[in-house]
């Protein structure tokens, strides 16, 4: 099983979108695949038309399989589940501190879920927090939007800087791409010149900022179900093709 | 809790399309494109993924294959071609295990874009894992191919949300070995998604009220196997006959050879093209019972065909030698190294090699004599002679036939045996067989030759082998008793003979390589030369555990044993062995 955390401090990056569209992606090349939807705001689940609601909440879902299992849902497309946000979760950090081994919680709670999936995508809220750490310190690969301003690739090097003081040894592959990006706009331009010559890796593929992924609300459905030729559909197929290509093999 | 899918067979007569309007009528739907899915389906010759209750599949899973029929945006591959065009991508490709008779099992899944063959070639993950032990060192073959067109449906609640999947499925199946295709069966699939359960049931309910349709159980693979000219389970190389005692011995005799030309035959083309050792070993397994029965079960048929075929199937046992010889050199090879200290190991590989390199052309004149004219005629002329008519019985006049055998001369009398009943000609040779074994058993002393053992276990084989093939003729458990008991002789004498076999190859290989100009180096010798001693050592000891093996044998225990066998239950016992 691998795990991908969609993370960013900074919110409005295109974290959803790209999990969303990943996670249809994988499924349909036949990884069985789940996308947890860590985001009290719930977008993940409202673009599968799933409701936001997991019976007793974070709590119970951290402390019973049993909540765990029931509370996963199938979406419209087949080997993809989602587990939904529940409002609960603003307060997950709270339940996360409660037990032992704290930044350690999520990697027992996932134990179950690896002989089901092959994928597990998290759409984190974006923050640094415990719920934060915990997806670190489980995930293979966090895959970082960046909105091509300078603000933006500050807060990368950040990052950066915590992983590998928080997790030394361990810390997951960080794998930057920009995302929605605007090619008419110069700094974006310049930015997106820029930071890959700072010798920092920057996946190749750009999400752009098109009206048609920000149809994804209207639709409630990942651009790739129902968009054939629009650019952010190849840009979401050469960006799958390039984390799985940084994975290690399955 | 996962619900498990259901399925229903279709009428032949069902229109799919007013099939379809029923179901968007009851509920809102949302359609997936249509795909076409081909999946292969493999097992072992002998069948040991489905005797354990297993199907193996590989094909491009649904997602994958339905996400490829979408990008390539070109017509559908269609179902009546009678394979799927797809052009299938290097991902995608999975292999699937279920368990058809649980229906509720969740199938076990393993990506491999590498066709299943051997075990040790397929690459590691939880099908290989779960497959280990249960296929030894046979190949995976393509039994059918079972191709699907899929029309794909989704049952939609108030908010658009799936809440089910419905496929309507038609389906034919292609062999792979002749690329004849047909119909099977077409069927109607429920879906359950997961976290809606009440949902699937209402469905269900639906189907069964309103279309009249009962679920089956009877998993479609096994249609597709028996349309494609499968007997699943059908083979077995192990004797199992159902003689009738009174049968007259030629008749019973040739349905024992008959069994075992099935057994010849079915093995020929897997030996031929070399799929996998057992093939090989099965057909001369079946060569040296069929000459074990000619010689053992003696004058029930005439002595100038015997001695003709005899000769011809001892002519097949040598051709197919040398190959069966490498095979086991090769199979013993990974438990010889493992014998050599760890850092000594790779010194062996040049040996390896050098049995590789005279694999391709020992196998080519195997393949050679099995498309050859004598073989051809062997076989020709022993199904004439097995499905002769057999003579008459002058005196009982049983029924049958006036006809002369095949081949044979009418005018001369019929065999001494021929006429008797099986089972009295069974206990003779039984016997007969019995007494030589324990009189070549006692006259082994602690200084006899390995010739003697080699004797005697030749002869040990001939007892086993008889007593297998009459074994319909015994009280079961008995018979069982007394077989098992002869396999502990034979498992000992076994031992000792093939680590001196082995000894003898690795000798006879350095002798021949040793003086060999650019022939395997010294370190390989010398490590050949250290599994020489190890293997003399456990003949040794094969050696020195014989005289208490076969002091089990020739017990009185085991004799009174045979006794109550042998006895025809008439009260004429009469004793065999004793000392």
């Amino acid at each position: 099983m691998q795990t991908i955390a969609l993370y960013s401090i900074k919110g409005g990056v295109g974290k959803t979108t790209t999990a969303v569209n990943l996670g249809f992606l994988a499924a349909a090349e036949g990884w069985r695949t789940l996308i947890w939807d860590l985001d009290p705001q719930g977008a993940a689940s409202f673009f599968f038309r799933i409701k936001t609601e997991v019976e007793g909440g974070g709590r119970a879902l951290l402390r019973h399989r049993r909540v765990l299992e029931a509370a996963i849902k199938g979406t419209d497309f087949e080997g993809l589940d989602l587990l939904p946000a529940d409002f609960s979760y603003r307060h997950l950090d709270l339940e996360l501190s409660r037990g032992d081994k704290p930044k350690r919680q999520l990697r027992r709670v996932l134990k179950p879920l690896a002989q089901e999936y092959d994928l597990i995508l998290f759409d984190c809220p974006p923050s640094i927090s415990l719920v934060s750490e915990n997806v670190f310190a489980v995930a293979d690969a966090l895959l970082v939007p960046l909105i091509p301003t300078t603000l933006s690739t500050r807060t990368l090097e950040q990052l950066d800087t915590f992983l590998n003081e928080k997790l030394p040894k361990n810390a997951p592959l960080l794998l930057p791409f920009f995302s929605m990006a605007d090619s008419s706009k110069a700094l974006h331009r310049a930015v997106m010149k820029s930071v890959p010559g700072q010798g920092r890796l920057v996946l190749r593929s750009v999400i752009p900022e098109t009206a048609e992924v920000e149809r994804m609300g209207l639709h409630r459905m990942p651009i790739l179900a129902y968009a054939g030729d629009e650019a952010a559909v190849a840009a979401y197929r050469g960006l799958w093709q390039e984390v799985k290509d940084a994975l290690p093999a399955r | 809790m996962n619900l498990a899918p259901a399925e229903y067979l279709l009428p032949s007569d069902s229109d799919h399309l007013e099939l379809a309007e029923r179901v968007t009528a009851r509920q809102a739907c949302g359609e997936d494109s249509a795909v076409t899915l081909s999946r292969h389906i493999y097992d072992s010759f002998d069948w040991r993924l489905f005797l354990a209750g297993l199907t193996l599949e590989w094909g491009l899973s649904e997602a994958a294959a339905a996400d490829h029929h979408d990008r390539c945006a070109s017509t559908p591959a269609s179902v009546e071609d009678g394979q799927a065009a797809l052009v299938v991508p290097e991902n995608g490709l999975v292999l699937t295990l279920r368990e058809p008779r649980d229906p509720s099992a969740a199938p076990v899944l393993q990506w491999s874009a590498l066709e299943p063959g051997f075990l040790s070639e397929m690459p590691d993950g939880p099908v290989r894992e779960r497959l280990a032990g249960l296929l030894g060192i046979r190949r995976l073959l393509p039994m059918t191919e079972l191709i699907s067109a899929r029309r794909r449906l989704r049952l939609l609640n108030e908010d658009r949300k799936t809440v089910v999947r419905l496929v309507i499925e038609r389906n034919r199946f292609r062999n792979p070995a002749t690329g004849e295709t047909g119909d099977l069966s077409a069927r109607l699939r429920l879906k359950p998604v997961r976290g809606y359960a009440r949902e699937f049931t209402d469905v269900e309910q639906w189907v069964r009220n309103e279309l009249g349709l009962e679920p089956i159980e009877g998993p479609q693979v096994l249609e597709a196997l028996t349309a494609a000219g499968c007997r699943p389970g059908g083979y077995s190389s192990k004797l199992d006959y159902r003689l009738d005692p009174d049968q007259r011995a030629d008749l019973a005799t040739k349905e024992i050879h008959r069994g075992l030309l099935k057994t010849l035959e079915a093995n020929v083309e897997g030996a031929r093209r070399n799929l996998d050792s057992e093939f090989l070993h099965d057909l001369r397994v079946a060569t040296r019972r069929t000459r074990s029965a000619l010689s053992q079960i003696k004058e029930v048929f005439p002595a100038t065909e015997v001695d003709d075929f005899k000769q011809r199937f001892a002519w097949l046992q040598q051709v197919t030698g040398p190959m069966r010889d490498l095979d086991v050199y090769l199979l013993d090879l990974p438990a010889l190294e493992k014998r050599l200290p760890e850092s000594l190991r790779d010194d062996l590989r040049p040996l390896r090699g050098l049995l590789n390199d005279q694999y391709q052309s020992v196998q080519a004149e195997l393949a050679k004599a099995l498309e050859s004219d004598p073989f051809d005629a062997l076989l020709r002329d022993w199904h004439a002679f097995l499905d002769a008519p057999a003579p008459a019985d002058p005196e009982a006049g049983q029924p049958g036939t006036s006809q002369p055998s095949s081949g044979g001369d009418s005018t001369a009398p019929p065999p001494k045996r021929a006429q008797q009943p099986i089972k009295q000609v069974a206990n003779q040779r039984i016997r007969k067989m019995l007494e030589r074994v324990r009189s070549e058993g006692r006259a082994i002393t602690e200084t006899s030759p390995p010739e003697e053992l080699h004797e005697l276990r030749k002869s040990c084989k001939k007892l086993r082998y008889l007593m297998e093939f009459f074994q319909s003729l015994y009280e079961p458990a008995r018979i069982r008793g007394q077989i098992k008991q002869t396999k502990v002789l034979l498992d000992n004498l076994g031992r000792f003979q093939d680590t001196a076999v082995q000894a003898q190859h690795l000798r006879e290989t350095a002798e021949a390589e040793g003086c060999r100009d650019g022939g395997i180096p010294p370190a390989t010798l010398l490590a050949m030369g250290l599994l020489i001693g190890q293997l003399q050592d456990e003949q040794a000891r094969a050696r020195s555990g014989f005289s208490e093996v076969f002091r089990g044998f020739d017990s009185d225990a085991n004799a009174a044993r045979f006794d109550a066998l042998l006895s025809d239950g008439k009260g004429r016992k009469r004793q065999i062995g004793r000392r």
